[in-house]
Parts: structure tokens; sequence; C-alpha cells
């Protein structure tokens, strides 16, 4: 028996001997073409699935991080380290969303450095050793107060639109909250339904996707009024001493097409009340008078057709809808976009830093929603410093326009909607935004903007209500989106103020 | 055939025997060296922090394995010392993998571990003598058969994972064809031990050629047939081919006639054909084992992905904790061997197809020096059992062959194969120990039994 056991043991070893020569097929000789296979995705999951950073509001609240995975909840889990956002779709649209195979959006894209621990002071940083991961993953922490979103969402209820609220004198975003928008934990769950949820997402017609608040714009609607007014008073067409003689119609130059006022309604009279009362011929006019020319530059200064310095990407451009040999052309379109109709377009953050100039003497910033950067030690990679973007106007007519837009609170369109608590004096304006042209069924945006208080002003706020259904195209921006501001600048008031 | 020991001098000091196990302790300590190694290296890969366990770890580690060496140089000093640390480097290296790919697994994979190390003692103090399992030899059929039919029992037999190879028995679920191909190689053994010179002489011609009679064919035959059509009913491939190999190699070794095992893989050849046509699932196991890429999102992903991770660990390896073996479905199973080949490269597989080499040499030297027929052929059967279960889900793994769900011996999780492997480990150091004792080079101690037995006599007789 022993020679038979003797050719067994042989042919086994010869058996080992075959697994071997595969053995080295497989990790050797093909082992580029396997690395290299587009489906051998170890690497891409390896970058990805680590210890990432969290993205905190400037109070603290945690709005993105990674929790390690419990092997006991998911035992067969290929991963060790899941995305969560507690806040669900609270700040979707600002933290965006980081998943495996379909990239990466908003902050998780542009701060992915330093949530990743790979900027080079991160790496200085690291003390780790040569069998080991180090977590060196650092922190986003936002301008944002959670609190105030919170009361943005709030108000807003399920009507789609958006609230901004920025500090004026920095130009740090305090709040920006979009409807509709998505939870960004249904994309990172590293099921295979990751790629359906984002399609439908993508081909939802209401674009949750996409922030209403900075990534589309609208037509503005009396909103604007601030703009042509700013641009009247600058150029010295007008001052508060200007008269308007009531009229309830006004054909601009070659045109036969006449304007008439919302609601043709008959307005006049002073700036004062022709702002308050919101009328349009009076701006109409104005813009006219103005020139086509001189509204360019007023638009030009206000950041209108320019791209906005935003550390959120994808931010949308304001458009003042035409050039100055356009205007020239039509002086009849030059008078419908003085009063915000026609092709004039603002993004509601635009909105809300045109406000915010007034409020801070002229001199818009750049708007911000990242405060600081940090590393796992919790030093300073980076720090926001505010900064002016554009001088809008000269502080004098600031003190005008906020004297005009205290009138709109007090006495005016928003006088039904914006009496804050405690009787802190507001600035503000609103907008309806009429979509269609007069004789079809009407449709309108609702807009209000504000700043409060309006002598020491901590807040700018912007509110835009989409017109999409009959309930909003009915309404006027004062008393629809007008509740909305107050309730959420009394949220915000009631803050302590801030160092 | 058996040698004549020669010049009977019979040892009556313990020098060799020492010897052997004082070469055990070594590589058993070196054993659990590497594996404390391992698991720490594991642990910083992965979390960059030591184990927080490591020192009940490494005090469980420690004395699993010194209270099997311990066991041994009580009941069994003269074995051969390559068996258990082999088994034990195998698997402790398959232990730190499971730990780094799930504490889940790990956890109960530990308790195994224990009640595997209870069975392989609790084998060695039952089993004093080889040849008391002769006494067994239809109690081993009928048993081996039962437990092979079992999952085909309604009720306590479930399926996972495509076969239907597992009993649930109140909280337990084990898979007794684990059990059952131990059994089997006792049986046949056995039988073939007894039988084999009728067998191959033969008594009957047909043709000019000799066949050996039906009736001393037949419980053979009966057993090999039983337990290959209910494998392939149960849909368990992996095991029918094992269990064939079995009984081919077994029958040749015993007759020391080639024409069996040309008829043998014949047979197989036919058997394999004819399952092919009959049975989708076995057209799904040759068709993924062909043309994985074309069956990327279905079936054909785990073996892509074992591929990956092993390409992805190239020669070196990425390093343990710092691949990414859970890619793999089931890596803590049946492809435990890519998940090592990612993390320890070309190197690391090498090194444990080295020690399963080492393991099957020292098993086949085993029967090899045995000095009974039924003791050859059970260490022959036992260890060609391991190598070919090890080629089949090694070379499943590398395609090789069709993939076919076999766990790999001492390292894959599982508490029914590791407890059985452990028993099958057991039962080659029980031959190799008699051996040993049989050829005078240790001293042929009573047994505890005997011993127990001796004391009760003088107790009798002083009454």
């Amino acid at each position: 028996m022993n020679q038979r056991i003797r050719h067994l043991t042989v042919a086994l070893i010869a058996l080992f001997g075959i697994l071997f020569v595969q053995l080295t097929n497989w990790q050797v000789l093909q082992r580029d073409t396997l690395v290299a296979d587009a489906r051998n995705n170890r690497i891409t999951v390896r970058e990805f699935d680590k210890m990432r950073g969290a993205i905190v509001t400037a109070d603290g609240t945690v709005i993105a991080a990674t929790e390690p995975i419990d092997p006991a909840n998911r035992p067969n889990s290929r991963f060790q380290f899941q995305r969560v956002y507690p806040t669900k779709d609270l700040y979707a649209n600002i933290s965006g969303y980081y998943t495996l195979g379909f990239g990466s959006t908003q902050l998780e894209r542009t701060h992915n450095d330093v949530l990743a621990g790979t900027t080079a002071q991160q790496q200085l940083e690291s003390t780790g050793g040569l069998f080991s991961k180090e977590d060196l993953s650092g922190t986003v922490q936002l301008t944002l107060n959670n609190d105030i979103q919170k009361a943005a969402k709030r108000a807003l209820g399920n009507r789609e639109g958006s609230v901004v609220v920025m500090d004026p004198i920095t130009g740090a975003v305090l709040a920006m909250y979009s409807n509709p928008t998505f939870d960004p934990n249904d994309v990172v769950t590293q099921t295979g339904s990751v790629g359906q949820t984002l399609t439908a997402l993508q081909e939802d017609p209401r674009k949750p996707l996409l922030a209403n608040a900075y990534q589309e714009r609208y037509m503005p609607g009396s909103t604007f009024k601030i703009v042509t007014t700013t641009a009247g008073l600058e150029t010295k067409v007008i001052d508060l001493m200007s008269v308007f003689k009531n009229s309830r119609s006004w054909t601009p130059p070659n045109t036969k097409k006449p304007i008439r006022n919302y609601g043709k309604k008959v307005c006049g009279g002073d700036l004062a009340e022709v702002f308050r009362r919101s009328c349009n011929i009076p701006f109409a006019q104005t813009a006219v008078n103005v020139g086509p020319v001189a509204m360019v530059d007023a638009t030009t200064r206000f950041g209108f057709d320019e791209k906005v310095p935003f550390d959120l990407p994808g931010a949308a451009a304001s458009t003042f809808g035409g050039t100055a040999e356009d205007f020239t052309d039509s002086l009849a379109l030059l008078a419908i976009h003085g009063f915000g109709q026609g092709q004039v377009q603002v993004t509601p953050l635009h909105m809300a830093m045109i406000t915010s100039s007034v409020a801070n003497a002229g001199v818009m910033m750049k708007p911000f929603v990242v405060q600081q950067t940090l590393t796992h030690n919790r030093n300073v990679i980076r720090r926001t410093n505010p900064e002016a973007w554009k001088t809008t106007m000269s502080a004098t007519t600031a003190a005008t326009m906020t004297q005009l837009m205290i009138g709109v609170a007090q006495s005016g369109t928003a006088a039904c909607c914006l009496q804050l608590n405690g009787g802190i004096s507001v600035a503000a304006k609103t907008g309806t935004a009429q979509l269609n042209p007069e004789g079809e069924k009407q449709r309108s945006h609702a807009w209000i903007t504000a700043f409060a208080p309006a002598q020491a002003p901590r807040y700018a706020i912007s509110v835009f209500i989409k017109g999409v259904n009959d309930a909003v195209s009915a309404s006027t921006g004062g008393r629809l989106a007008g509740p909305i501001a107050k309730q959420v600048l009394d949220v915000a008031l009631a803050l302590p103020p801030s160092k | 055939m058996q040698q004549q020991p020669q010049a009977l001098q019979p040892p009556f000091d313990n020098t060799l025997s020492r010897a052997r196990r004082s070469v055990e302790l070594g590589l058993v300590l070196l054993a659990g060296i590497i594996t404390a190694s391992a698991y720490v290296l594991a642990s910083l890969g992965e979390r960059a922090s030591m184990p927080a366990r490591i020192v009940p770890f490494m005090v469980f580690v420690l004395s699993l394995l010194v209270v099997t060496h311990v066991v041994v140089r009580f009941v069994a000093r003269g074995a051969d010392p390559l068996l258990l640390p082999t088994a034990a480097l195998l698997h402790g290296l398959g232990y730190v993998m499971i730990a780094r790919l799930s504490d889940h697994w790990a956890g109960l994979q530990a308790t195994w571990s224990l009640v595997g190390v209870a069975a392989f003692a609790l084998t060695l103090f039952f089993v004093e003598r080889p040849s008391d399992l002769q006494n067994y030899q239809y109690t081993s059929l009928a048993l081996g058969l039962g437990l092979l039919l079992l999952p085909m029992v309604p009720g306590i037999g479930f399926t996972s994972g495509g076969a239907r190879i597992w009993v649930s028995i109140g909280p337990i679920n084990f898979q007794p064809g684990e059990f059952a191909k131990i059994l089997l190689a006792i049986f046949f053994a056995s039988y073939l031990g007894q039988h084999r010179t009728q067998i191959a002489r033969g008594d009957k011609k047909i043709l000019g050629y000799t066949l050996p009679a039906l009736e001393h064919l037949a419980p053979i035959l009966l057993a090999w047939a039983v337990s290959v059509v209910v494998m392939v009913g149960e849909k368990d491939l992996g095991s029918s081919l094992l269990f064939f190999t079995l009984f081919v190699v077994m029958l040749w070794i015993a007759t020391e006639r080639t024409s069996f095992l040309v008829v043998g893989v014949g047979l197989f050849a036919g058997g394999a054909f004819i399952a092919y046509k009959l049975f989708a699932h076995v057209q799904t196991r040759v068709d993924i084992w062909l043309n994985p890429w074309d069956q990327y999102t279905g079936p054909g992903y785990q073996p892509i992905q074992g591929l990956f991770a092993l390409a992805n660990g190239g020669m070196g390896g990425t390093g343990l904790g710092l691949g990414d073996p859970a890619a793999i479905p089931a890596a803590h199973n049946d492809f435990i061997f890519a998940a090592l080949g990612e993390e320890l490269g070309l190197l690391g597989t090498t090194a444990v197809l080295a020690a399963f080499v080492l393991l099957v040499g020292a098993g086949m030297r085993t029967a090899l020096r045995a000095q009974k027929d039924f003791d050859k052929l059970l260490a022959t059967g036992l260890t060609t059992i391991l190598a070919v279960q090890t080629f089949i889900i090694i070379g499943g793994v590398l395609r090789v062959v069709p993939l076919t769900g076999v766990t790999l011996p001492f390292m894959s999780y599982g508490g029914s194969s590791l407890v059985s492997n452990y028993v099958l480990l057991a039962l080659l150091v029980r031959i190799s120990d008699t051996t040993a004792r049989g050829l005078y080079e240790v001293p042929d101690e009573a047994s505890p039994s005997e011993r127990f037995a001796a004391w009760r006599t003088r107790k009798a007789e002083a009454k």
C-alpha cells in the first residue's frame, strides 16, 4: 500500500502546485488588468470609506457627520463608516451629499479636502505610523444659526420658496432654506437604490436638488424698486421732494401699450408715498428718466449680470435682462424693468444682499456660509474674513432708502403683516411679480425683503414664494411673505446679539 | 506487508517522545505568537489602535494552545509533532481574518474554537487505539448515512446558500455532512482493511477481466451511491466530489489495483456529465466558472470580487487591516482565502498553501508509517479529505475548478467545520502515536482506561 500512498501524496501535492500556479497568475501576472478593471472599485471605496469630518452650524448643531457602522447591527456591511445628516432635509442644499459612485455636491464637494483630512496643514499635524490609518478629518463650521434656520423652515411650511437671512454688516448667511428640498440620508445609504433615488430627484419637476434660494432666479416684482429708486436718487433724477401725479395708466415713449399700477389702481404722491404704496408708474418713469446707460450702471453696481462670489457652488447670477443698447432701442422695456417686471430676474440670496447693502450704508458684502475650517486638533485652517463686494450707493442714499423702507413697514404694503414683537423697527419692501400678461390667468411670485432693527441692523431677510398655484397668486407679497418674514425675524431678534 | 519490528528493544525512556513534544510546544507557541502579532497588526491597520481586548485574547489563544499541547503530551506523547502546530497556525490566521472582518462572527468563532479544542481532547481521550474504531464499522456507516440524510428531514433540515445541508435542532444549527465524512472514512477504512484482498483478487471473470464479487463490494457501493446521490439531491456539489474522491482513492490504495482508479475516474466523468445534463444548478455552477464576467451583476459578482481582492493584494498584500476584503460576499466563509490574499499578498497565500502541504504531508507520513491496514487506510482517507476539501474550495476561489461551497479546513468561519476538522486532526494524532508505540519509538505505556481497569482488578484481588 505504501507505494500507492506515496503516489497519492505526490498527486495531492501536485494539486497544490496547480493552486500555486493559478494564484501567481491572479496575484502577479494578471494583477494590473484586474486592478485597472472599471468594476474594481476597491481603491475608490478605500478613499470613500474613511472617517470624515463633521459640518456644524455656528451654534454647534451637527448637520453632517460620519459614524462607524456597528458590526453587530450590520454584520455583512462592506463599509466601516456611514455618513449621516442628523438634521435631515434642513441643510440639504448647503451640505450637499457624499456618495460612492454618484459624486458629492455643495460643501461635501468643495470642502472635501478638509473633511477628508488631506489639506497640507492637516497632513503636517499627522502623527500616524506606517501600519495605521490615522483620523485626520477636519471640521467645517458654518455661519448658519440652527434656530433661525428651523424658524425659516417652519414659517415657510409646505409652500415652494425660500428664506434667506444674512448679517448685513459681514455678509454671513445666518439662515438659508429652500423648499422643495430632499433628505441627503436617502442618497448615502450605500444600497443599490441610491442611483434610482438620485434619478427620481433629478427628474422631479419641482427640482428639489436645486436650492431656489441661490441656484435659481425669479422675477422680483416691486422689490426691484429698491434698485430703481437708488438709481434715481444717486443720479439726482428724483429726491424725497419729488411728487408723482395720480394716474391710472402711462404710456412710455415709442409704444402704444400703457403701463398700469397693480390692481389697475389710481396711484400717486410724493416719493415716500409712491414707494410705500408701491405704485408702478412713478418707477417706470424714473427708470426712463435715469436712462438706459445709468440704469444699467446702477444694476451693475448692485452686482446684476455678474457671478455672485459665494462659497457654495452653482450660485446663479441675477440679471437686469438687457444691455444699455437694448433699452435704448426700447424705452418701454426699460420702463417695465424699472418696476421689476419683464426680463429682470433676481436670486433670493441676491435680494437679501441688495437689502443688506441698504442696511450697511451702501456696502454690499460677499455672502458666505463657511465661518472657518478646523483640523482634528481644532486648529484653524482657514477663517472667512468679511469682505466688501460692491458699493451700491452712497451712505446718504442708503439713509434715504432706509427711511423709505421703514415707511413700507409702518404704513405701506407691509404694514399688515410685518409688525415685529416688542415694536422693533423694521425696513422692508414687498413684491408681487406678475408672471403672465394682463388678461391671462394670473400667476405671481410673492416677495418681501427687509432688515431689522432699522436703525442698528442685525438681520437682513428675503422671503420668496413661488407662484405655483392660485392661493399664492391671488395674494400679494406683503400679505403672503410678510408673516413669514415676521416669524423668522422675531425668532432671530430674540437671540442674544453675537459678539 | 507489515514490517516486522527489528531487534526488539522496547524503550523504557521517553527521550524521543520528549523531543517530539518539545518541538511541538515550540511550534505551537510560534503559531500563537504569529496569531497574536497578526491580530495586533490587523487592529493597528484598521483602527490605528491596539486591540481593545488584546490581553484576554492572548490569554485565550495561549491557554487553548497550551491545553491542546498538554493533552497530547499526556495521552499521545509519541505523536507527530507537526500536526497540531500546523493546524493551530491555520486556525489562528483564519481567526484573525474573521475578527478583522466582523466582531460578530469573531465572537461566535471564538466559542467554536473552544468547542473544537474540546472535541480534539475528547477524541484523544475516547479513542485510545485506532483499532477501537473498527468495532464500530457498521455503526459508522449507519451514523454517517443517517447524518447525510438528516438535512432532508422536514422540520429540522433547512437550506442556506442554495444547498440543503443544514440541520437545526433547538438553538443549534450544524452541517451534519462535516461529520459524516469522518464516519464514512472510518467505515471505508475498516471495511476495506478486512476485505481488501478479496476485492483485489476478484472472483468473477467477465470478458477476461476479474471483478470482485458483488457481495464484497455491495456495502461500499451502497455507501458511495447513497452519499453521492444524497449530496446531489441536497445540491452540495463540493461534498459530493469530496465523497467520490474519498471512495475511489481508498479503494485504489486498499486494492492496489489501478484499474479501480481508472474506472473511478471514468465513472466520475460520466456522473459529472449526467449531472450537468440533468441538474440546472450544476449547469449554473459550471457556467459561472467559465464565464463569471458575463454575470458580474449576478452570480458572477462573488468570484470576481474574490479575484479583485487577490489582485489588489498582489505580491506583498495591502497589509492586515488595510485592504477591503468585506467587499467580497461571504468573505469570512467560502472566500476567506481571497480575503487573506488581499491583505497578505502572494507571500502570505503561498505560506498558507505551504502550511496545508505540510499538514497533508504529515498526515501522509502518518499513513506511511502506520503498521495496521486499518490505521493506514484511515490516515490516508482522513488526509485525503483534508487535502481534497482544501483543493476544492481554494481551487473554486481561484477558478481552477467550479466553485462549490465547502469550507476551508481550520480557516473558514463555521462551527461544524472547525469541530469536525479537530476530530479529524485528533484521529491523525492518535494514529501516529499508536504507530510510534508499535515501532517501539516510545514506551507503550498503558492508556488511562487500561490503567483504570488494572487498578480495578488489583482492588478486586485485594479484597
